[in-house]
């Protein structure tokens, strides 16, 4: 009993939401980009421009606006918002490179994502020297004023669930509930399946298979720019070099446990968050943390081997497409 | 000139474009911090060429880039991808310093190569389960193979940190393994280099394990172009349903190639824990098995090639700190260079072989409807 308390402690079902968000947005975004058939395994590479440019934008903008007759340190509200902005455009122009190389060059879509990696690990700390003058951190900076559910919030039991919510939480929902309906339910969805599963065939009806898969890969380049974002203005409060930990990897795992589907990929999102706020937890259990930190890596291995469900990915994710020239 | 021989120039031609078309690129770059890109280009081939420390430190760097270029390049040959090398190389390393600490009493020519051996096991067993899984179950082996560096990472940590750590180092924030003996220590090639008249600086760790990759690509090259096993493996990546109907078994054929890329991946570490610093601890090197991407790429996936596309990358690395220190350059201008070099190049080499495909079946389709004397070349 006290063992199953402590797994559904409301503290730590609060620290799960807000580490399922950032794995969330990124699995979302890689749903788009697979359904049309691209694999984006340059996700992190992505988030990790999400995160420099959401806090260095936001930085920058509260710095220029101060907020009049506000005592010191008071941030303008609109400076959150110019950041998460960024951290989209960013995410949009960085994943415009893994598109132009491997959908328009046809170039091995791991090999430019593994690339697109190595690219923002660079980038990210040229920059940060450029705008910062040291390699790995941004200065700090405030977030989005927290909301609170209205009635919940004064129950105790609730309160650290219905408390300190960041206004990104509710929209990753809003964005999910957007993923699920546009492609299952859309002219545009559709299509964009259609050139994930054949896209020879799509391409005979008249869709433009190309652009179709840049608008996919697109997608999932703000969405994990989102994610990066987040991660930067709301959890760490500022750039921090290697603050996604991974998580491109993990959201990319999300998306496959969720087998290549929205929905799916929220609940594979929300176990992968348990356990990552649970390895936070346990540090001064006896469990060693590492061995929960790894439980979603195990977890993603046993949906890919089948021995859980099988994974069907759309038919043609990875392949690239070329057009039979006459 | 002949096409043939153009075809040759062009695909020779692609990587020192692709360098040329990074170095446009990081010029800018260094044209927006208000530096003079042909003043930092100069002064980067200067520290790395007339330094001998400059020239050590290329080579010591290049040592576990060839075992990283190799072992991805071997997966890549089978059209497999194994972007495990990261973890399959700090589980090698890690089994190597197991034996070099953990075993006593050995003389030196058994306790080295049982303590190396340790590591082409580690690393060929971490990568067991990626190419099992894909044969057996379908598992794609990129995904498998990221997740297996993530366990491995923990693993090496969990080892590290709560089993094996000195016990002379507790209560110092120094988490490392005891010291190894001496006798699982690679030995240095200065005094063989000075015997030829070659002079290392006296701080420089280059070990045998550089001209042991050597010897590895060589044969490596030398398995797949020459023998009956290279044949089947060059027969799966050209075409998988002609080797099958062949008789090739292509399950075997993959299964082999990927465990020998992990045996591979096993050595790229010990160099550094074997070779200099004679423990492992916590900062041990990380980001070799990506670098080792950039390396196969680079080089094509030709053994051959991966010694100098790793010494390239070394260059480069070398230049970037000569550069930050003297012109005030971030080093991870580099970085993006090397990155930016990458990108460009598989696109380039993407570009040519359509280009090469293209004219070999024009010349094919002439062949056969035009004047008899055009000779055919075998596709590719």
């Amino acid at each position: 009993m006290e063992l199953l308390a402590a797994l559904l402690n409301m503290a730590l079902l609060a620290s799960a939401v807000r580490l399922t968000v950032p794995i969330l947005l990124t699995a979302l975004g890689a749903v788009y980009s697979e359904r049309g058939g691209v694999v984006n395994i340059g996700l992190e590479g992505i988030m990790i421009m999400g995160t420099f440019f959401g806090a260095s934008v936001t930085h920058l903008v509260a710095t220029a606006l101060p907020v009049p007759g506000a005592e010191a340190g008071a941030t303008h509200a609109i400076a959150p918002v110019a950041g998460m902005l960024a951290a989209m455009a960013a995410g949009v122009l960085f994943s415009l490179v893994h598109a132009v190389v491997a959908v328009t060059f046809r170039v091995n879509q791991i090999i430019s994502g593994v690339v697109l990696n190595m690219l923002a690990v660079g980038l990210a700390r040229f920059l940060n020297i450029l705008f910062f003058g040291v390699a790995t951190q941004s200065p700090g900076i405030s977030g989005f004023e927290p909301w609170s559910v209205p009635v919940l919030r004064d129950v105790p039991a609730l309160a650290p669930i219905a408390t300190g919510i960041s206004p990104v939480i509710p929209s990753a929902l809003v964005l999910l509930g957007l993923g699920h309906w546009v492609l299952l339910r859309t002219v545009f969805g559709l299509r964009l399946r259609a050139v994930g599963e054949h896209p020879l065939a799509a391409d005979t009806l008249g869709i433009n298979v190309a652009a179709m898969r840049y608008a996919g890969v697109l997608i999932s380049g703000a969405l994990a720019g989102l994610a990066g974002g987040y991660l930067s203005i709301e959890q760490g409060r500022g750039y921090l070099e290697g603050m996604t930990q991974g998580r491109g990897f993990i959201a990319l795992a999300a998306m496959i446990f969720g087998n290549w589907w929205p929905l799916g990929a929220l609940g594979a999102s929300a176990l992968f968050g348990y356990f990552d706020a649970l390895s936070l937890r346990v540090v001064h259990t006896r469990i060693p943390y590492q061995f929960i930190t790894v439980l979603p890596h195990i977890a993603t291995i046993f949906v890919l081997a089948g021995f859980m469900r099988r994974a069907v990915p759309p038919a043609a994710d990875g392949i690239p497409y070329t057009k039979e020239e006459a | 000139m002949s096409t043939r021989v153009r075809l040759g120039v062009l695909q020779a031609a692609a990587p020192l474009l692709a360098i040329a078309f990074g170095a446009v690129v990081a010029s800018g770059i260094i044209l927006a911090i208000g530096k003079d890109p042909l003043e930092v280009y100069g002064l980067m081939l200067r520290f790395n060429l007339t330094r001998s420390d400059s020239v050590a430190a290329i080579f010591l760097k290049a040592t576990p880039l060839t075992f990283a270029g190799l072992a991805v390049a071997l997966s890549f040959r089978a059209n497999l991808w194994n972007i495990g090398v990261e973890g399959q190389y700090a589980v090698g390393a890690f089994a190597a310093a197991l034996v070099a600490f953990g075993v006593r009493g050995l003389p030196a020519p058994i306790h080295l190569p049982l303590a190396v051996l340790a590591g082409v096991a580690g690393g060929a067993a971490w990568a067991l389960l990626p190419i099992a899984l894909k044969l057996r179950r379908g598992a794609h082996e990129v995904i498998t193979s990221i997740m297996m560096n993530y366990i491995a990472a923990a693993l090496v940590l969990f080892l590290l940190a709560d089993v094996f750590r000195d016990p002379t180092q507790a209560g110092t924030p120094r988490v490392r393994t005891p010291l190894f003996e001496d006798s699982a220590r690679i030995p240095l090639l200065r005094p063989v280099l000075q015997l030829v008249g070659i002079g290392v600086p006296d701080h420089s760790a280059l070990n045998w394990f550089l001209p042991l990759g050597v010897v590895l690509c060589l044969g490596a090259a030398y398995v797949l172009a020459r023998t009956r096993f290279g044949y089947e493996v060059r027969a799966v990546a050209l075409n998988p349903d002609a080797a099958e109907t062949a008789g090739i078994r292509i399950a075997r054929t993959q299964f082999y190639m990927f465990l020998a890329s992990g045996a591979v991946a096993g050595l790229v570490g010990l160099s550094d824990v074997l070779g200099f610093f004679g423990y492992f601890d916590i900062d041990f090197p990380k980001g070799l098995g990506f670098l080792g991407i950039s390396v196969a790429l680079l080089a094509r996936n030709d053994p051959i090639g991966v010694v100098p596309a790793a010494l390239l990358l070394a260059f480069l690395d070398r230049g970037a700190q000569g550069v930050q220190v003297f012109s005030g350059v971030p080093r991870e201008v580099i970085t993006i260079l090397q990155a930016v070099i990458i990108l460009a190049i598989v696109v380039g080499y993407e570009l040519v072989t359509r280009y090469v495909r293209a004219q070999r079946k024009r010349e094919a389709e002439s062949a056969v409807s035009g004047p008899s004397d055009v000779s055919v070349e075998r596709g590719g």
